[in-house]
């Protein structure tokens, strides 16, 4: 079968759209990569938090209300 | 022997940036990064932008979507048929699939980046636009304007949402003024192009009631809108800055629409210039307009004027208290 003889316009213009989709593609790959890493900072200072939230000295408990059963 | 097999697209991507509809996505992009300042609560701003970028090519994708469909149409009217679908330039199938594409990429990252709630908000609004706008409203009623108007208010919401994770009624507040200012900017618009709506098919109010029903509408509209643009002002949300602006602004747009609704606009079919011209299928058709058109063109472009002014208002009285200033803050 003959291959399709492509003329210098249909090439260039190919060239150029390969070169876009490729930033594009890592333009992609570094926001996943960045919202990955944000996120998994975020959570890793929520956990330091809640840790240290319970780890603290618990406070003396007040008179209970209305007396326990 | 004539080549007749199908050749490789000659589409620049430049094309492909054209099928975003940057004019339209400058506004969303505009709205949505005042819903993100405005929410309360804290995001980091690197999250911020990525959340901003994902909703303007959400938008983009839209855009793209409504081009693939809507290229036969567009191709008939002297105001998109330059857009690439329309032109030949993007083929159809190419269009719909790099929007595809953009939809699932922008809504997924927005997921992972903010909230499926406010990515879940990005869905509907593309869905909306391209499939029930599109698809179904906009040839089978006269008020595809308005209902189809509710997408591109969305964008404040998912601002919103992206930073809180819930939409409350200041959220959508935003939401309604964006809603009620649709229809007199789209109106206003198609008063002087309803002879392109007309050979289009597309039932867009002046062509379906006629000039003089859609003046009294765009009046009557305009009297909501502008109360409704006021209330951020007397709330939380604005303060003095945006009270000044929406009541000047809001008496300007008031005055220009009874100006329409006095005038003849839209009683005389537009200059036909579709064997070409210097304005057919480009930025500067939306102005180029016969003198009689002229009340329905000044209140179009004063309307992407006021409703920027709306914005930059309330972005400017919340920007210093917000953290997204603030790296450190967040």
């Amino acid at each position: 079968m003959p291959l399709m003889r492509l003329t210098e316009e249909e090439l260039t213009a190919r060239k150029r759209r390969n070169l876009w989709i490729a930033l594009g593609l890592v333009a992609f790959m570094v926001l996943v990569f960045l919202t990955t890493f944000l996120r998994l900072k975020q959570n890793i200072a929520d956990a330091s938090a809640a840790r240290s939230v319970a780890e603290a000295p618990a406070q003396p408990a007040g008179p209970a209300k209305g007396g326990a059963s | 022997m004539t080549d007749t097999r199908p050749r490789l697209s000659t589409a620049q991507p430049g094309d492909y940036f054209q099928l975003l509809k940057p004019r339209v996505m400058s506004l969303v992009i505009f709205t949505a990064v005042t819903g993100l300042v405005v929410a309360p609560g804290q995001l980091n701003p690197l999250v911020a932008a990525i959340a901003i970028l994902c909703i303007a090519v959400g938008a983009g994708a839209a855009g793209a979507l409504n081009m693939g469909l809507e290229g036969e149409t567009d191709a008939l009217m002297k105001r998109t048929r330059g857009r690439p679908v329309a032109a030949g330039r993007v083929r159809k199938n190419d269009a719909l699939a790099y929007g595809a594409v953009l939809s699932l990429f922008s809504v997924m990252l927005l997921g992972m980046n903010t909230n499926w709630f406010a990515a879940g908000l990005l869905a509907l609004t593309i869905v909306y636009y391209a499939g029930f706008y599109t698809l179904m409203l906009k040839r089978r009623t006269p008020q595809n304007i308005v209902i189809g108007g509710a997408a591109g208010a969305f964008p404040p919401v998912i601002g919103w949402a992206a930073v809180t994770g819930d939409a409350p009624w200041q959220a959508w507040l935003l939401f309604l003024i964006i809603f009620l200012w649709t229809p007199p900017h789209s109106w206003a618009l198609a008063l002087y192009s309803a002879g392109d709506y007309a050979r289009a098919g597309i039932p867009m109010m002046p062509v379906a009631r006629g000039p003089k029903s859609t003046r009294l509408q765009i009046l009557l509209y305009s009297l909501v809108l502008v109360p409704v643009a006021i209330l951020p002002g007397v709330t939380d949300l604005g303060g003095p800055i945006y009270l000044g602006v929406s009541v000047v602004g809001g008496l300007l747009f008031l005055l220009l629409a009874f100006r329409l609704w006095r005038s003849r606009a839209g009683d005389q079919p537009e200059a036909d210039r579709t064997h070409g011209g210097p304005a057919v299928g480009r930025e500067a058709a939306l102005y180029d307009v016969r003198i009689d058109a002229k009340p329905a063109r000044n209140l179009f472009a004063y309307s992407i004027l006021y409703l920027m002014l709306l914005f930059l208002a309330l972005l400017l009285e919340n920007l210093p208290a917000s953290t997204l200033v603030c790296p450190s803050c967040a």
